[in-house]
């Protein structure tokens, strides 16, 4: 399968790639490293149970679905006064030093075959850089793709005391024939007594093969959140992970999903505990119906130095539809004693004695249904800070909800 | 006769570069006397109550904490020791205290699943009964291994079958019958686990017949009052009472209300402040407080400093 | 840091590769697991040859099957050599299994049976010191009154020449065929000993059947296979293994049990294993279960070294139910990956799995376990409890779950919490008197104290006298 890659991507192209951007020699050797080690990096993990993959990501054509010189979008990058929001080019151009020192700090380029390709091959990207004390709401960056492949990049770096809340999403936009690939790197960087949320709201169409890894780290008394939300794209491997490096440190990890038709998701959460005194609350609840399928893996990994742990998980699937599929696999790895940790997971369909109940009260099947479906999703969508983000998941819940037959 | 005896003593908690709570504590309780501790919250009550039955988060900087124990306090262990004992508390582990005769009951008793309350209370009993025998026997000096006749309360379980060092079952279960009885207690609460699940009130109903069945020395009853309605808080209140009446047990009662104490009367009100005791009275100190309010000490105590 | 990276990689595939060769020179040598040895057993043990097939089948299957170590958290299986283990099969070499006399044993070992107070004679038989045991003539009572309603319990060698119809339909074929795992691949080849057990329609047998006793010679309870075929509307309770360690100079331990639930029937397998510390436990245990019926798997594992040990029910009929209780005790130097699979293949179906592990010393433990609910099980449930207790920092709690669903009307839930025993209960338990052993004893007994209310009396008191023992000395 990298052979495949490696027939269409070679180093001049990184090269042209790199000089079109007018990039610095340093990133056009991480670059072309991250391309080096293609051919000896393995697929993202996915979980495999006695004669069964859950996700198979090394059954994709690469080779046709990335076209990296063809690379077309729009992106909207908006942010309030006091912090800056700059393309990724801008940001190299006026913050070199900044981003080499934390480009690839979060995610290691190298950690698999596809963030390999990722940054062999990104074209655009975005980064919020917050100042120490500074606090800043309403952080917005809309990309939509227009051609066959896009590789995009984020970097937020938020200094100590400061605080942010952004949204980021993926659209489609230009048809294109085939199918897509999207693929997105975000590295959240949180200082000491530092606050971030970062939402996602992926609504990709239905033919784009999509990979996103979040990455976030906490300093002392920091905290990640992330908040992701999938609704569309053909296949996705959406991982979010928060590593809690500092003392007191947090991160509360919220996903909602809504698979319909052939869809499949991936979602993964995960948390580092490798600190004292360490928070950790994953919260994930997804819907899935027609021939979708839905598969989740939720990791809580608490070091030996991660005295004083308190780390939650919880996962709910709905299921509407027969023909669909759920698998989940919560985990918890625990080597210090002295951790609180719990996680639950659920999969069912909705409560039919809350639907008698409904019915009873006049209220039609179908939007009894849709109410309780709704209602299923208020405890994720309760820790979204970002109003857009809520309003809008939230549509498009209703929108899949009213287009079922 | 029992006498519980503090000290100077001073504690801070125990981590580094800890808060230092108690700031030189003077308390004395005898058998049959029922002592009010108050004080405004943060002055170091609960602390005095743990410290006294050794819980490890709190470190003691100074002072002292005695249990001196006359000779009829253990004549029924069927030792023969012709002296009165002192122990130093602070010396002993949490368990050898229980098993002088110290009881806590605790503001927030630990709930352990899986532990019925009649397997619990029959192993803390013969826990108790088996390690006053070694303690005993490190003073025994020149033993005699004559028993001694029963000379104790009517009501010791002591009396049982101290042969085997252990109270059968059959005996135990009516024991806890009669003690249940008396605090009004339903007989299923035997075979619940150890606090789990019990309401608030259940919880303090359950320490102080937890304190009936272990027949303490001196007990040591942080807010045993709170979170009771008036009728448990009576049946809370009868059991105190019967303790000191029936067992003799001196009676160190923590609280922040009259309430409690207009149905356990107590000989003598101490009043704390910033972790020291700063008025002492009768139960007419307690009544003045109520009235004024401990902003009234403060004044009265600081003014006077 | 990528040429780095590219020159560690080299000379592990190196390394790897030296490895391989080591292997496959020793593999060669006389004393390897081959060909000539399986026949050596099948016809020391006059086996038909159609049992001697499914070894040699067994074997080519066990030499190209990989090794179950890449899981996550697998333990380390490379001291697995399993060409030493030839001396302890082949009848014709004069057999070093076991130790000669009581004295030669492990002193941990010999401390345990003296602390659980068995009286000599089974102290020999059950620690795997040579001497027989006459275990017979306890049952012979028991076995007539069976043998008068039809069931069989005999030994599985007994059971190759005399019920040969019944073995050649249910031995490793549907149930656990000799590909499903490397070890149990590996057993097919050098199986020896267990149980038969066959229970007739609309029996049932009262008394728990005990193979307690049963492993009394050497290689036997090393590689024992149990087979228990309950008929329709049957009941049986089956005791394996006994909580007194078993010593083997030989650290492998494989066993294979298969279980056939009829219709309406109800069988329940209960085992408490203590192998002892150098062992590698790695079973292979299934049960199929037709409608209406029911299997129940109890197991204790505490000995052992590394266990790898997931009992599994397919419930294969509607309305078929399974349960699941384990406990897991891991301390220094133990890995015990434990946990349950459950298939759901019709409607109705149900399964309840219970589990409760405790570590310490820097052990590990782990659940992992898998539940599967296949498309048109519908009305199917499934509810999975994981809790684990950790003592100390040095040790190490995993929960691994997987759920499969394919099904929209079912009922699927999933907890799992990982605690340490709070100092503060310990200071309550103290204060009342109890002593900081006793006080943390009393903590795991009422921990895994809804698991030994469903054992049977005798076992529940067995288990939590070896626990305390397990404790002792690593607490206060």
């Amino acid at each position: 399968m990298s052979t495949q890659v490696h027939a269409s991507v070679d180093e001049s192209t990184v090269r042209q790639l790199s000089e079109e951007l007018g990039e610095p020699e340093w990133l056009l050797e991480t670059r072309l490293d991250a391309l080096d080690a293609l051919e000896d990096l393995d697929f993202p993990d996915v979980i495999q149970t006695p004669g069964r993959l859950w996700t198979d990501l090394a059954d994709l054509d690469y080779d046709s679905l990335v076209d990296p010189l063809g690379a077309a979008e729009e992106k909207d990058q908006v942010g309030p006064d006091g912090v800056e929001v700059l393309s990724f080019t801008e940001a190299v151009d006026e913050h070199e030093a900044l981003i080499r020192e934390r480009f690839g700090s979060v995610i290691d380029p190298q950690t698999n075959y596809l963030t390999a390709l990722s940054t062999a091959l990104f074209s655009t990207g975005t980064v919020v850089y917050v100042p120490e004390r500074v606090d800043a709401e309403d952080v917005k960056v809309r990309t939509t793709m227009n051609s066959r492949s896009l590789f995009n990049y984020t970097l937020v770096v938020a200094e100590e005391s400061s605080s942010v809340r952004l949204l980021e999403r993926q659209e489609t936009g230009e048809d294109v024939d085939g199918d897509r690939y999207y693929s997105g790197l975000v590295e959240v960087a949180a200082g000491e007594n530092a606050y971030v949320q970062y939402g996602s709201l992926q609504n990709l169409d239905q033919t784009t093969y999509n990979y996103q890894l979040k990455e976030g780290v906490a300093d002392t008394y920091g905290q990640v959140d992330f908040i992701d939300c999938n609704a569309g794209s053909r296949l996705s491997k959406s991982s979010v992970e928060t590593h809690l490096r500092g003392d007191g440190s947090e991160t509360k990890i919220v996903g909602a999903f809504y698979g319909h038709e052939d869809q499949h998701f991936d979602i993964d959460a995960r948390v580092w505990h490798r600190n004292e005194n360490t928070t950790a609350d994953l919260v994930t609840r997804g819907v899935i119906d027609d021939e979708s399928r839905s598969v989740y893996e939720g990791v809580q990994d608490v070091g030996r130095d991660a005295w004083n742990t308190s780390s939650y998980q919880r996962e709910n699937t709905l299921m509407l539809s027969d023909e669909s599929e759920a698998d989940a696999s919560p985990k918890l790895i625990i080597n210090n004693h002295d951790t609180e940790a719990s996680h639950s997971a659920t999969v069912g369909q909705v409560d039919e004695s809350d639907m008698f109940y409904m019915g009873s009260r006049a209220i039609p099947e179908r939007t009894a249904k849709n109410m309780l479906v709704e209602g299923f999703y208020v405890p994720v969508l309760e820790e979204i800070a970002v109003d857009e983000l809520r309003d809008d998941f939230e549509r498009l819940v209703r929108d899949r909800l009213d287009s079922r037959d | 006769m029992a006498t519980l005896e503090l000290n100077n003593l001073h504690a801070e908690v125990a981590e580094d570069g800890g808060e230092t709570i108690l700031r030189g504590v003077d308390l004395e309780v005898s058998s049959g006397e029922i002592h009010a501790l108050m004080g405004p919250n943060g002055s170091g009550k609960s602390t005095t109550a743990k410290i006294i039955a050794g819980h490890p988060s709190y470190e003691v900087t100074d002072g002292e904490v005695l249990l001196h124990l006359d000779k009829d306090e253990f004549e029924t262990d069927g030792v023969e020791i012709d002296d009165d004992l002192t122990w130093d508390l602070l010396d002993l582990e949490p368990n050898e205290r229980a098993a002088l005769g110290i009881f806590l009951a605790f503001q927030y008793p630990a709930e352990i699943e899986g532990v019925t309350m009649v397997n619990f209370l029959r192993t803390a009993l013969n826990a108790k009964l088996e390690e006053r025998e070694e303690l005993f026997e490190d003073d025994e000096g020149e033993a005699d291994a004559e028993e001694e006749d029963d000379a104790g309360y009517d009501t010791s379980p002591m009396e049982g079958d101290v042969d085997e060092g252990e109270v059968g079952v059959a005996e135990f279960q009516q024991l806890l019958q009669e003690k249940m009885e008396l605090l009004d207690m339903d007989e299923k609460f035997a075979q619940r686990y150890l606090n789990a699940g019990f309401s608030g009130g259940e919880k303090k109903q359950n320490e102080v017949l937890q304190a009936a069945i272990l027949e303490p020395s001196v007990a040591v009853l942080d807010e045993i009052d709170s979170g009771l309605d008036i009728d448990r808080l009576q049946d809370v209140a009868n059991g105190i009472n019967a303790l000191r009446e029936e067992v003799g047990t001196g009676v160190l009662q923590i609280t922040h209300y009259q309430r409690i104490l207009d149905y356990v009367e107590p000989d003598y009100v101490h009043i704390m402040l910033d972790g020291e005791i700063v008025k002492e009275g009768d139960a007419d100190l307690a009544k003045q407080l109520e009235e004024k309010g401990y902003d009234w000490v403060r004044e009265d105590v600081y003014e006077t400093a | 840091m990528s040429s780095d990276q590219d020159h560690l990689k080299e000379t592990e595939t190196e390394a790897r590769f030296e490895f391989k060769k080591e292997e496959s020179s020793a593999f060669e040598a006389e004393k390897g697991l081959t060909e000539e040895t399986i026949r050596v057993i099948s016809e020391d043990k006059d086996e038909p040859e159609w049992m001697l097939e499914r070894r040699l089948r067994a074997l080519k299957q066990f030499r190209q099957m990989p090794m179950p170590d890449d899981w996550p958290g697998a333990p380390d299986l490379s001291e697995v050599d399993v060409d030493e283990i030839v001396p302890y099969i082949r009848p014709d070499i004069e057999t070093r299994g076991g130790a000669e006399n009581w004295e030669d044993l492990p002193d941990e070992i010999q401390d345990t049976f003296d602390k659980l107070g068995i009286p000599e004679a089974e102290k020999n038989a059950l620690s795997g010191v040579g001497a027989q045991y006459e275990s017979e003539i306890v049952y012979q009572n028991m076995q007539e009154q069976w043998e008068e309603k039809g069931v069989i319990f005999c030994d599985m060698d007994q059971a190759v020449q005399e019920h040969e119809e019944i073995l050649k339909e249910h031995f490793m074929t549907k149930n656990v065929p000799a590909s499903d795992n490397k070890f149990a691949a590996l057993h097919g080849a050098i199986w020896s000993g267990g149980s038969f057990v066959y229970v007739p329609e609309n029996v049932t047998v009262q008394m728990p059947v005990q193979a307690y006793f049963r492993m009394n010679s050497d290689g036997m309870g090393q590689f024992e296979h149990t087979l228990i075929v309950a008929e329709e509307n049957s009941e049986v309770h089956y005791i394996e293994g006994c909580s007194a360690p078993k010593y083997s100079e030989f650290n492998l331990h494989s066993g294979g049990v298969e279980v056939f639930v009829g219709e309406g029937a109800h069988v329940q397998y209960s085992t408490v294993q203590n192998w002892s510390k150098n062992t590698y436990n790695l079973n292979t245990k299934r049960a199929i279960v037709e409608k209406d019926g029911t299997m129940e798997w109890v197991s204790g594992s505490m000995g052992s070294k590394a266990t790898m040990l997931y009992p599994s029910s397919v419930l294969k009929g509607p309305g078929a139910t399974d349960n699941h209780i384990t406990i897991a005790f891991a301390g220094e130097n133990q890995n015990i990956d434990t946990g349950a699979k459950v298939y759901h293949n019709a409607p109705n179906t149900k399964s309840t799995i219970e589990s409760k592990s405790i570590s310490k010393d820097g052990g590990r433990t782990n659940y992992r376990g898998l539940v599967h609910i296949a498309d048109g099980a519908e009305n199917s449930s499934t509810s999975v409890e994981c809790d684990a207790l950790m003592f100390d920092n040095e040790s190490t709690s995993d929960t691994m779950p997987y759920m499969e669903i394919q099904e929209s009307k079912v009922d699927v839930a999933h907890e799992a919490t990982v605690g340490k025993i709070g100092d503060e209960d310990v200071f309550y338990l103290q204060s009342r008197g109890l002593d900081d052993d006793d006080a943390k004893q009393m903590i795991v007994a009422g921990f895994i104290e809804p698991i030994t209310e469903e054992l049977p009396i005798e076992y529940a008191v067995e288990l939590n006298r070896l626990i305390e023992l397990e404790m002792e000395g690593s607490l206060g």
